[in-house]
């Protein structure tokens, strides 16, 4: 009877203290996001009081208003549309150079398969400036500063080594055995790629899609370096270019904007995401 | 007499020799476009490490000057100053991580209401751009009106630290948004780890008579430690290039206090414009970093063979 009792308060004090430490978790981790978006949905006053309001009483749509407006300093609209076409390039050229090049890395036997993975894991131990150094001074003599394709190749090619890591754990996963039933039945390797690897990549394909672009969105160091026109003005460079502003409140709303359909898209997909970063663990 | 089976295997050869061109197409443009982008830079770089470049009219080696520029960083108390910032940002970001983020798989892995909330919550930081975290947590810092301020003031604290005002607590500031940023993936990776260990192995644990501490000290952890190790590498690797956090935040300062040796490489190559001792230092981090890997990786493989893996 007392173990019987024992493990009843036991149980209730462990379901206690999963419960409080997933509040706390929810909390710590929440609260930095939590924070912006109650900057922007604040007042200019209300931002700089030293009483900060933890719980909003109203909502100030101004901010998000004003950074649409022609006259703002930061132009959210242009680097946007200049950071979505950037990412969806991005995401698409990686993605069509990583499948073909995954594919026949895993299941064509090609000659030098370990050093080109290998190599292909090792840039990401070296730092992006180690690259980026001679890179800058390429695009300036190239003179594809300013340009989306100064943007776009580097980024491809940044993402890409990741990309076709990941593309080939999904190729490995197909059975083999459809490949080879499909090859019995006389498919030529365009027919087998079109017909049966791609389909059946379609998840990993997606997944490497969405990866793509958020890469893309994302990324600072080369915008930062390689424009520095308004004509190409990214939404990460815009951000940091408008720190220097002083309205604290159109700062918050464009950050909101900024992380918003990389934070969407994190939401949504969560598993798809999930999937590829920890399909390295079961290795 | 050529039976069925010998057909298709002069076809199969057919194939096998075809597929090789196909298959070298296949890679080509993916290897091209990355040996460009990485490859000839690396190299390039190598050369700019051992000459002065002159910058007008359009970045010239001027003349090679050798170990120069490695001497002139192995001697400067700068680049000492940033190698023990690095280090020290580097091990301090693996270990708070991996702690908390042990903690937070650990409870991810239970059942309770509200857990797939928390695991959407927890990956959120993940999906916040670096510029944008930079930003965020410049209004969470921030002396007079920032979040951790007004917290700690709405707790009856006095609330006036200035979190980017001193560089050994401007360092710990962007430790602390860092850690924040990097909690999603290790703990994800975690999480996985720890769904790997079989129930029925800590079930076992558990009937043996151990508790709850003896069970994660002797069965969970050294099960999960092969998953652990390549998390703690990758947070190295990447505290070790960790960039648009510390620009948002404190631009290497208040005195160098935030400069990391790839800040370091920054500041020489596009703030002093100064290309040759940049692409030293960035061989020299890049060392620092392969040694590092190499140190760990021995770990990874104690740490298979201690878990029968």
């Amino acid at each position: 009877m007392v173990s019987v009792s024992r493990t009843l308060v036991g149980r209730r004090l462990r379901r206690a203290v999963t419960y409080g430490s997933a509040v706390l978790v929810l909390v710590v981790m929440a609260f930095p996001l939590y924070g912006i978006i109650l900057t922007s949905i604040q007042t200019e006053p209300d931002i700089r009081s030293r009483d900060v309001a933890f719980i909003p009483t109203y909502v100030e749509t101004a901010h998000y208003r004003q950074i649409f407006d022609e006259a703002s300093g930061i132009p959210v609209a242009e680097s946007m549309f200049n950071s979505l076409v950037v990412a969806v390039a991005t995401a698409f050229l990686t993605v069509a150079l990583a499948v073909p090049a995954a594919y026949a890395l895993h299941r064509m036997g090609v000659p030098g398969k370990r050093v080109i993975l290998g190599g292909f894991a090792a840039i990401y131990v070296l730092p992006t400036l180690l690259f980026v150094l001679p890179l800058f001074i390429t695009v300036v003599q190239l003179e594809l500063h300013d340009t989306y394709i100064g943007l776009v190749l580097p980024y491809v090619a940044f993402t890409l080594p990741f990309m076709v890591w990941i593309m080939g754990s999904f190729v490995r996963s197909i059975p083999i055995e459809v490949e080879e039933m499909a090859r019995i039945d006389g498919a030529g390797l365009r027919q087998l790629m079109f017909r049966i690897v791609i389909p059946l990549l379609r998840p990993g394909i997606f997944a490497g899609l969405l990866l793509g672009f958020i890469l893309a969105w994302v990324e600072f160091l080369t915008p930062l370096l390689f424009t520095s026109d308004l004509s190409v003005l990214t939404v990460t460079l815009g951000l940091f270019r408008s720190t220097m502003d002083i309205a604290i409140g159109q700062l918050a709303a464009a950050t909101v904007l900024t992380a918003l359909p990389v934070i969407l898209i994190t939401a949504f997909f969560q598993r798809n995401i999930s999937e590829v970063v920890t399909a390295g663990v079961e290795r | 007499m050529t039976s069925k089976v010998q057909v298709v295997k002069r076809r199969v050869h057919r194939h096998r020799r075809r597929g090789r061109v196909a298959a070298a197409a296949m890679v080509a443009p993916a290897v091209l476009l990355v040996g460009a982008v990485y490859a000839y830079p690396a190299f390039s770089t190598l050369v700019y490490s051992i000459a002065k470049i002159d910058l007008a009219p359009r970045f010239q080696i001027e003349r090679f000057v050798w170990l120069r520029n490695f001497i002139n960083q192995l001697t400067s108390s700068n680049f000492w100053e940033a190698t023990w910032i690095t280090l020290y940002f580097g091990v301090m970001l693996c270990l708070v991580t991996v702690v908390l983020s042990f903690l937070i798989a650990l409870l991810l892995n239970k059942a309770f209401f509200g857990r797939g909330l928390l695991r959407v919550t927890v990956l959120l930081p993940w999906a916040v751009p670096p510029v944008a975290s930079g930003v965020l947590w410049v209004q969470m810092f921030h002396a007079e009106f920032g979040f951790l301020n007004g917290l700690i003031r709405a707790f009856g604290g006095e609330g006036g630290i200035i979190w980017l005002g001193g560089s050994t607590i401007a360092l710990h500031s962007v430790l602390i948004a860092e850690v924040w940023r990097w909690i999603p993936f290790a703990t994800l990776f975690i999480l996985a780890g720890l769904q790997i260990v079989p129930k029925s192995v800590r079930e076992a644990s558990a009937i043996d008579g151990a508790g709850p501490w003896r069970g994660f000290r002797h069965v969970t952890f050294p099960l999960t430690l092969p998953v652990v190790v390549p998390v703690v590498i990758f947070l190295f690797v990447w505290a070790m290039k960790v960039f648009d956090t510390i620009f948002v935040l404190t631009r290497g300062g208040p005195s160098r206090g935030t400069t990391t040796l790839n800040f370091l490489t920054y500041r020489q190559g596009f703030e002093q414009f100064d290309f040759g001792n940049a692409a030293a230092t960035a061989y020299l981090l890049s060392a620092l970093t392969v040694a590092a890997i190499a140190g760990l990786g021995w770990m990874l493989a104690r740490s298979r063979k201690l878990a029968g893996m």
